[in-house]
């Protein structure tokens, strides 16, 4: 069962308003890629369109090499879970799980003519036994605790093996413990089921560099980069991937020949690409690639915050005007409020980006907590 | 305080406990009331109809009325109104609420709010309406003449049940719809579209998603309209019709045209008897769908 | 949403206002054209005319509806005052299931019987009030006082406790809770039960046609009378009239009840 997603030019309007723009992004069969992005930037509305519950305007959605535009959501064979869970109230957990596979009709499994009924029954256990819920299959849901709940979700969307799962902010309702558990525990699923492709919308980008093979990364109603996580998170090709995903200094700088220059100091950091020489850019640095003390590209600025953090300590330097955020393991004595202190980071781990007029997103320049 | 130190007393920052006057006597001027002018009045309609005119108490007025053919055939049109009206309404209600709640559309909402105009309106008025529409030179059996030539159009059902039935229905259909789009309004709209993913077409989802959540109101909607109907008096009367006589208008009847008071009170204690009996249903069901939401919630 | 294709949504809207108009809507229109009509023979009525509203607001009328008026206002503030009453002290008393079911009774009984009930009570000494105005304003404010009381019952139950807790703990006495706290947030609820009364009232029929003096005929009567002799023209603008007050009468309530929220 080999079967992707493809956007080819999707775009969804709400009475005049363009919520998804055009949307060009291919999800590789087996693959998870997440539609990460603030609220408001279109990704719930692109997972809607997959499962059938929005209408574009343009484009077309498939699914393998159906295309799935036309057709009603009933058709179009996803498993889907929701934020809320959506768990059925009056059903029990096991009918809950059993309504996908009576709703579609189950197609003996593995060649084999088993009743229909014993064949439902079959496939029940093993999606929840997948999920670590067999022993509440005669529980309703309002006796279990969210995360349960959302275990029953999953479990119901996989019951009918669908070759593309649907995850809309699926973590979302849980608090931040049980939301590591489950993050663990998906990552996990996708291991066992290595053939089903996932659509996963947040806008938490924790959950996104855990579980994903690819951040496509929203902001009002397009598509602003894709990539893996690991790429996005150490070359960003603009200040909105920066700031979004992981948090990030964004400093404005002059291309020079061979570098960029941030307030008087000359900063040998290869601009290639990103700007011609003399034009402004925008230098984007780490926090925990700032170190203490003296060594190539320095700055000099003041303290003007500490914040400890258990393993780290934040120290927010101003640098000729510029706040810079350092997360530094080893913090001096001398490194109190108002001190002068120096910085300094290593070539490869900055980039410098095009300019952008003004700060974009949330970040708005500066690294957040 | 063994010392012979006096400490000043401090008398303002402690308000003394007022005294608390019991619950059950606040309540009292309220029951009080509803006692004097609605308890004891229904209490009189009871001794009243085993007290036969002669003096002494006995059950002779209850066989006597039980023996009238015009007492069992309001009892059979009563019942058989009011049940069908019921299953029309919840039926009619049913689908429409399901269109504004699911199906949505502009101007949806307004329908909503057009609904709770309607029942506070006289039901009277549909009857009057139903006249002009369906009655012998109304609008119906107009157009029907006009296209035929014929004297007369074939629309002449007003004053027998059926169009009793139809005005009920009319009037009682949104008694339905509102409490129902109370529970749709409820329902988790991810519910549905997980359904759908899972390939639930649209009849099964209403019969196993929405049904179920809608039942308890459904059942609540259906018997509060049952007692509406077997007590509606307003509707019938303004039909005008001879032949439909249900047990409101036959206390009407005996008590002000024909001033049988005490046959009057014998039809009021059944009428009272089979309402309140279907309203005590109706509160069980509606403490119980209380009860489940706060289980849920 | 239930259904998703276009064609299909298409296909059930039309199909709910084909249901939805002729069954809600007409009536409406149609009493409303024949108010304005003389004969009502085709299609359509005919000869339009305002003669029936000229004769709906003649002295007769006027005073029915005067008559109608004062009796749902008089009604309306008695089921309001006992309703909220009993709802309050019902709320946190052990007696609260036994008032709750004594206050929904009024419902489940049938109006006519209401009526029967205060001609066989109220026709001899000492409250002799047969005959009287009293007596029809006591049988509206019995039948709208279970409304009343409903909703007050739902207002409270839904009604924070942390807003009288925190007025208690300021050091107000009870009777100040309940005259600056609670009630001032119960306004939009009163208001609301108000308006449903005052509607309920006005077109209150079945009891009324029991107990109502030849001098105090509200204009429910008035129309059943027009139409029982077979004036169903201004039977219908009667009907208007009517409508059109009680309408009115509602927009006010939640006008009121709307400047109340937000506040």
């Amino acid at each position: 069962m080999n079967t992707g997603i493809r956007f080819d030019g999707v775009s969804v309007a709400y009475g005049g308003n363009i919520v998804l723009d055009a949307l060009d992004l291919t999800v590789e069969p087996g693959e998870v890629m997440a539609l990460l992005g603030p609220s408001g930037s279109g990704k719930t509305t692109a997972l809607r369109a997959v499962a059938g519950f929005v209408q574009p305007v343009a484009g077309r959605v498939f699914i393998g090499d159906r295309d799935v535009t036309d057709l009603p959501p009933h058709r179009r064979g996803v498993g889907m879970v929701v934020q809320q869970y959506a768990l059925f109230p009056h059903m029990r957990v096991d009918a809950n799980v059993a309504f996908g596979l009576k709703a579609r009709g189950v197609h003996g499994a593995h060649g084999a003519r088993k009743a229909p009924r014993d064949e439902i029954a079959a496939r029940v256990t093993e999606a929840l036994e997948m999920t670590g819920m067999s022993a509440y299959a005669r529980r309703y849901p309002r006796e279990l605790s969210g995360g349960q709940q959302q275990r029953v979700a999953i479990a119901r969307a996989l019951a009918v093996r669908p070759g593309v799962l649907l995850l809309d902010e699926p973590l979302s309702a849980l608090d931040a413990q049980l939301r590591s558990g489950m993050l663990a525990e998906l990552a996990r699923l996708h291991r066992d089921l290595p053939d089903v492709s996932m659509l996963y919308v947040t806008h938490d980008q924790i959950e996104a560099l855990t579980l994903a093979d690819r951040i496509a990364l929203m902001d009002r109603a397009r598509l602003q980069d894709c990539g893996t996580p690991q790429d996005l998170y150490r070359r960003p090709r603009t200040e909105f991937t920066a700031s979004f995903v992981g948090n990030a200094n964004l400093l404005p700088v002059t291309v020079t020949g061979d570098g960029v220059r941030l307030a008087g100091a000359v900063l040998d950091v290869p601009a290639a690409g990103a700007a011609a020489p003399g034009d402004p850019a925008t230098l984007c640095v780490r926090p925990h690639a700032i170190g203490l003390g003296e060594g190539p590209n320095a700055l000099r600025g003041t303290v003007t915050e500490v914040q400890w953090r258990g393993a780290t300590h934040r120290l927010c330097v101003d640098v000729a005007g510029h706040r810079v955020t350092a997360d530094v393991r080893e913090l001096h004595e001398t490194s109190s409020l108002g001190t002068e202190v120096t910085l300094h980071f290593a070539a490869r781990d900055a980039v410098v980006l095009p300019a952008t007029a003004a700060p974009v997103g949330p970040g708005g320049g500066a690294a957040h907590g | 305080m063994a010392s012979g130190v006096r400490l000043p007393l401090v008398r303002v920052a402690v308000p003394a406990r007022p005294r608390r006057i019991p619950a059950w006597v606040l309540a009292l001027p309220p029951v009080a009331a509803l006692g004097v002018v609605f308890l004891h009045p229904l209490a009189l309609v009871l001794w009243q109809s085993v007290s036969p005119d002669g003096g002494g108490h006995s059950f002779s007025a209850y066989g006597e009325v039980f023996a009238q053919a015009a007492f069992r055939d309001a009892l059979r049109n009563t019942v058989l109104i009011a049940a069908g009206s019921t299953a029309g309404s919840l039926l009619l209600g049913f689908a429409l609420a399901l269109v504004i709640a699911f199906v949505p559309f502009p101007g949806g909402k307004a329908i909503g709010r057009f609904i709770d105009v309607f029942l506070s309106f006289p039901s009277f008025l549909i009857t009057l309406a139903l006249l002009f529409v369906y009655g012998t030179a109304g609008i119906a059996n107009g157009l029907w003449t006009g296209a035929t030539g014929a004297a007369a159009g074939p629309f002449d059902f007003l004053h027998t049940p059926w169009g009793v039935l139809l005005a009920e229905i009319t009037y009682f259909t949104p008694f339905v719809m509102r409490p129902l789009l109370g529970a749709f309004a409820q329902i988790d709209p991810a519910q549905l579209d997980v359904a759908a993913s899972l390939g639930a077409r649209a009849p099964r989802i209403v019969r196993q998603v929405i049904l179920p959540e809608a039942l308890p109101s459904l059942a609540a909607g259906g018997s509060l309209v049952l007692v509406m109907c077997l007590n509606e008096f307003g509707i019938v009367l303004f039909t005008g019709a001879k032949e439909v006589t249900t047990l409101p208008v036959l206390v009407y009847g005996k008590a002000i045209l024909d001033g049988d008071y005490a046959g009057a009170c014998v039809v009021a204690v059944v009428n009272i008897a089979l309402s309140l009996a279907l309203y005590g249903l109706y509160r069980t069901l509606t403490h119980r769908i209380d009860g489940a939401h706060r289980a849920r919630t | 949403m239930l259904v998703h294709s276009r064609r299909a949504r298409r296909a059930v809207h039309a199909a709910f206002l084909a249901l939805f108009l002729p069954v809600f809507a007409l009536p409406f229109l149609v009493v409303l054209a024949a108010s304005l009509a003389t004969r009502w023979s085709g299609v359509l009525p005919a000869g339009a005319t305002l003669e029936h509203y000229r004769a709906a607001t003649d002295a007769d009328a006027l005073d029915a509806l005067t008559t109608s008026l004062l009796t749902a206002l008089a009604a309306s503030a008695a089921a309001l005052v006992t309703g909220t009453w009993a709802a309050l002290a019902a709320k946190g008393s052990r007696a609260r299931r036994v008032i709750d079911l004594l206050f929904m009774l009024p419902v489940a009984v049938p109006s006519v019987v209401i009526g029967l009930s205060l001609l066989v009570a109220f026709s001899k000494p000492p409250l002799l009030l047969n005959g009287t105005p009293t007596i029809v304003v006591l049988a509206h404010a019995v039948l709208v006082t279970s409304f009343a009381h409903q909703a007050v019952s739902a207002a409270l139950d839904r009604l924070d406790p942390a807003y009288e807790q925190a007025a208690a703990s300021l050091g107000a006495s009870p009777l100040r809770v309940l005259l600056r706290v609670r009630l001032p947030l119960l306004l939009p609820s009163l208001s609301a039960a108000a308006g449903l009364c005052f509607a309920l009232s006005m077109g209150e029929l079945s009891a009324t046609i029991m107990l109502y003096p030849p001098d105090w005929a509200p204009l429910p009567v008035k129309i059943f009378a027009a139409t029982d002799r077979g004036a169903l023209f201004s039977g219908a603008a009667l009907a208007v009239v009517l409508m059109a007050t009680t309408f009115l009468a509602l927009l006010a309530v939640s006008r009121i009840r709307t400047r109340a929220v937000h506040r």
